[in-house]
């Protein structure tokens, strides 16, 4: 059979390709719009803040930390505060207008301070508020690979002034065209060519959107067509609404390092730290004017252009009376305001971030985390932070002064928690601040030295009715075979000390004594108090971990001495608060959790062992009433060869630990002291932390013993201590030699009716 | 009738310092507070859970900011949205650290949500504030027993 080729053919099937190829391309326009406008649009980086601090009546907090997170929230201090972001600070209180976050209102407050202790807060109107709260800081978030970064707005947060003013400028004929509006062409050409300059655009809302969603920015016929039958598929498709949200929310305002800035409520917090409802006029028209060119108008690298095109809007605004002639002239005048970069950052304090995201990959997949737009609220202080990183550098600077380059590289890194729940406040993983890569707060695993000693003589102590502080101690040449060879453990001085108390073997930090009180109590003793303490890791059977070659994380080591600074509570430690979802409800939390391990009573005796490494230990150089205070305590700690050095103290509400070595392992010049703890004393005089919370515990008592025999002693005597006990344990016996002088000595139970009742039962007072 | 006189004296001298300290000094082995002190009918009251929840929240912080917090995580209570709840008390927890109000009420939380061992251990936290009223000591003692 012959087939024979007509012109109708031709043409029909001519048609039918052209019929065909018109049909495949709008679907796929029609695919890639409804799974960009149904998809992509909608994901949101979950974003990781600091917590939010809330000033309230009573509460203990220090000022001067106060101004420095107002200045790191780019707070400004102006003489009287009337804007949103100002401050002033003077005579004991700080006038403060606050941005808004959340459900607090922006506005005006008052709050007076009584020293440390926040007295009243009041509103402008001079009513008494309970509490405010300041915005959080946000230090990362969880980025999709295309890295748009938007805040995501429902209908009804978006405030109707910003709808007026995208209107007005970008598309008045809005609700009455399909897509494509030639009348919106025509007439932006006639207003450009009477004002001389390009007022309007030609293009609608929905063609905008088309463009910032599918195509590149070339001025093509073939482009045009496309955006042409994308934005009709749109408006097929969507609601007038559901276009101008997903305008709103998807328009493109600016580059911040790696990330895009998508959407209005994005551009509020980048510029303005606020969000969008918090908004002024003048800022709204800002952020329209930079529509038109996002670079060329950005008010940070160009802000002559950006303040110039700001005023077109605002002048667009007052021709089409949506603000009145007064209202313009105060608007154009204003400045831009725009918040400094340091609150815009990336990604910041790298370490903290770490923590958070390794507990994040426990409950979350990766891709929820990239595109569901999580908030999550971490336990992190901004303040601390930036001390603890701080702390680390200068140490380091003047270490390098002290010992010379061979510490150039020396690394380290910190930890601080609240002793109180568990939260982590601040980590740093290196000596430079914000350096990425390896995160020495978790991964530097290294033998703690010293520091184990608490947790061994706490294994003795537990068990009060063989230990108190009192008890003596051998530190005496040992030597044992152990793994085939001959063990004897040095101390630091190289000296031996014979026969010395407990709570004196623990703060002067004796080796020898240590060991064979290790020994006596036994592997599998020292094992339980480890893992009631928090450490999960099997304690190796050879006797050098009572001496600290036992290894942890600076984590890991932290966690065990939180429940010793928590009174002998085990409290998990947490990087985060709570996750919530885009609509503010919790998805998950964090919730603060104990378990009583350890009784408060051997817990009191090991706090004092550890705050007379402060009063006359490896900590010394604070005074008494400054210890008392802080009810501060701690241990220092040097491995074999002064490779690691360690310290770890507590100080009012907080427990700070730090760790400073080598990559490499080397060997250091440093021990606990010179090194670890000198961080650890930059960072508390700096942050001076609140007082401590007191606890109340009935059975222990008070009484002075001597600091060699450890037997009981009086105020009177020489080398006396007031040494605490667990009723029922402390000496009792006292020396002929010091009878004398104990005669007189002030016990701590000074009140009649104690001295009647020892007189009545017989005791030696 | 001089030494009946001075037996009588030194009885109620001994009566009194016995009544100062139930405490001997020597008794290491006890450190739990001895609930069944308490009187038994007392005890039966707050064996009635509606009565102890009731109770618990009647005690409220000295503290202005606190009290606004503890009714909100109050309110969550009574709707048995115990995250929400929680929030809240540990919001008010890091305003002030030392409030029985707050030991107790996490303490009732945790037993809510069947947490009986974090519900113990918040309560024998909370025996260890310095400042607290001998009926929240008392409140706090029920949860020892769980």
């Amino acid at each position: 059979m012959k087939f024979k080729l007509t012109i109708s053919f031709i043409f029909g099937l001519v048609g039918l390709l052209i019929f065909t190829f018109f049909a495949a391309l709008i679907a796929v326009i029609d695919y890639r719009v409804t799974s960009k406008l149904e998809g992509v649009l909608w994901t949101v980086p979950a974003k990781i803040y600091s917590r939010p601090l809330e000033l309230a009546e009573g509460v203990n907090i220090n000022s001067n930390n106060l101004i420095k997170e107002l200045k790191m929230l780019s707070y400004k201090v102006e003489r009287d505060p009337d804007s949103p972001g100002e401050f002033n600070f003077s005579q004991n209180t700080l006038n403060i207008f606050l941005r808004g976050y959340l459900d607090q209102k922006p506005g005006l407050f008052r709050v007076t301070f009584d020293d440390s202790k926040i007295n009243n807060i009041k509103n402008q109107l001079g009513l008494s508020e309970d509490l405010i709260k300041l915005e959080p800081t946000v230090i990362g978030g969880m980025y999709p690979v295309h890295m748009e970064d938007r805040v995501l707005l429902n209908w009804p947060e978006v405030p109707q002034k910003l709808l007026e003013t995208i209107l007005a400028v970008e598309d008045q004929n809005f609700f009455n065209h399909y897509g494509v509006s030639l009348k919106s062409i025509s007439r932006a050409f006639l207003k450009n060519i009477q004002a001389g300059e390009v007022e309007q655009g030609g293009s609608t809302i929905t063609q905008q959107l088309a463009k910032s969603l599918f195509f590149s920015s070339e001025q093509t016929i073939r482009r045009k067509v496309m955006e042409a039958i994308a934005s009709l598929l749109i408006e097929f498709h969507y609601s007038k609404e559901e276009i101008l949200l997903a305008y709103i929310n998807d328009v493109f305002l600016a580059q911040s390092g790696r990330r895009a800035i998508h959407g209005f409520g994005m551009g509020a917090q980048h510029f303005f730290g606020t969000s969008v409802n918090n908004l002024s006029i003048d800022q709204i028209a800002l952020l329209v004017g930079m529509l038109k060119g996002p670079s060329l108008y950005n008010p940070e690298r160009n802000p002559n252009n950006a303040t110039k095109r700001r005023n077109l809007v605002l002048s667009i605004l007052n021709k089409s009376n949506k603000i009145s002639d007064s209202e313009f002239e105060d608007l154009r005048l204003r400045e831009l305001g725009i918040t400094p970069p340091n609150y815009r950052a990336e990604i910041k304090y790298p370490a903290f971030h770490d923590i958070v995201r390794l507990e994040l990959q426990k409950n979350f997949a990766d891709k929820d985390l990239r595109t569901k737009g999580l908030s999550i609220e971490t336990n992190l202080d901004p303040v601390l932070q930036n001390s603890l990183e701080n702390s680390l550098a200068k140490t380091k600077d003047q270490l390098i002064k002290k010992y010379g380059d061979k510490l150039n590289d020396l690394e380290g890194a910190a930890i601080a928690v609240d002793i109180s729940n568990g939260e982590i406040k601040a980590a740093a993983g290196s000596t430079k601040p914000n350096s990425y890569g390896f995160n020495r707060a978790i991964n530097a695993i290294r033998p703690i030295g010293s520091l184990v000693k608490p947790f061994i003589y706490l294994t003795a102590l537990n068990n009060y009715d063989e230990y108190n502080l009192s008890t003596i101690l051998d530190d005496s040449k040992l030597s044992l075979v152990s793994g085939g060879k001959v063990w004897e453990p040095d101390n630091f001085d190289k000296k031996f000390h014979g026969q010395v108390p407990l709570h004196v073997a623990l703060w002067q930090s004796y080796n020898i004594a240590s060991a064979r009180l290790g020994i006596e109590l036994g592997f599998e003793a020292v094992q339980g108090m480890f893992s009631d303490l928090g450490i999960e890791k099997e304690v190796p059977v050879y006797p050098s971990i009572f001496i600290g070659s036992f290894e942890l994380s600076p984590l890991e080591a932290i966690q065990a001495y939180q429940t010793i600074a928590g009174d002998g509570f085990y409290t998990p430690l947490r990087s985060i608060r709570q996750i919530k979802d885009t609509k503010g409800e919790i998805e998950l939390s964090y919730p603060y959790s104990i378990e009583q391990r350890i009784r408060p009573e051997p817990i009191a005796l090991i706090k004092f062992a550890m705050q007379q490494s402060f009063v006359r230990g490896t900590a010394r150089g604070y005074s008494k009433k400054q210890i008392d205070l802080w009810n501060a305590g701690g241990k220092t700690g040097t491995s074999d060869d002064q490779r690691d050095s360690w310290f770890v103290g507590f100080a009012g509400d907080i427990l700070v630990l730090v760790w400073l070595g080598f990559d490499d392992n080397r060997q250091t010049p440093l021990t606990g002291r010179t090194g670890a703890f000198q961080v650890w004393k930059n960072f508390i005089d700096e942050i001076k932390p609140v007082t401590a919370p007191s606890t109340s515990l009935p059975r222990i008592q008070y009484v002075w013993t001597d600091l060699e025999d450890g037997l009981k002693s009086g105020e009177k005597c020489k080398n006396s201590l007031l040494v605490p006990f667990i009723k029922g344990t402390e000496p009792t016996l006292v020396p002929e030699s010091r009878k004398r002088c104990s005669g007189r000595g002030k016990i701590s139970e000074s009140s009649v009716i104690d001295k009647l009742k020892q007189i009545f039962e017989g005791g030696q007072s | 009738m001089k030494y009946l006189l001075k037996v009588v004296a030194i009885l109620s001298l001994f009566f009194v310092f016995a009544c100062s300290s139930t405490d001997n000094g020597r008794n290491i082995s006890d450190f739990t507070i001895p609930v069944n002190n308490f009187s038994k009918t007392v005890e039966l009251l707050i064996s009635n859970e509606n009565f102890l929840e009731d109770e618990i929240l009647k005690i409220n912080s000295q503290n202005p900011s606190v009290q606004r917090i503890i009714k909100s995580a109050d309110d969550y209570l009574k709707q048995k949205n115990y995250i929400a709840a929680n929030s809240e008390l540990e919001r008010a927890f890091r305003i002030t650290k030392m409030d029985g109000a707050l030991y107790l009420r996490l303490a009732h939380l945790r037993y809510k949500q069947g947490l009986l061992k974090e519900s113990e251990s918040f309560a024998y936290k909370g025996l260890l504030l310095p400042d607290i009223s001998s009926w929240e000591r008392l409140l706090l003692n029920v949860y020892l027993k769980n």
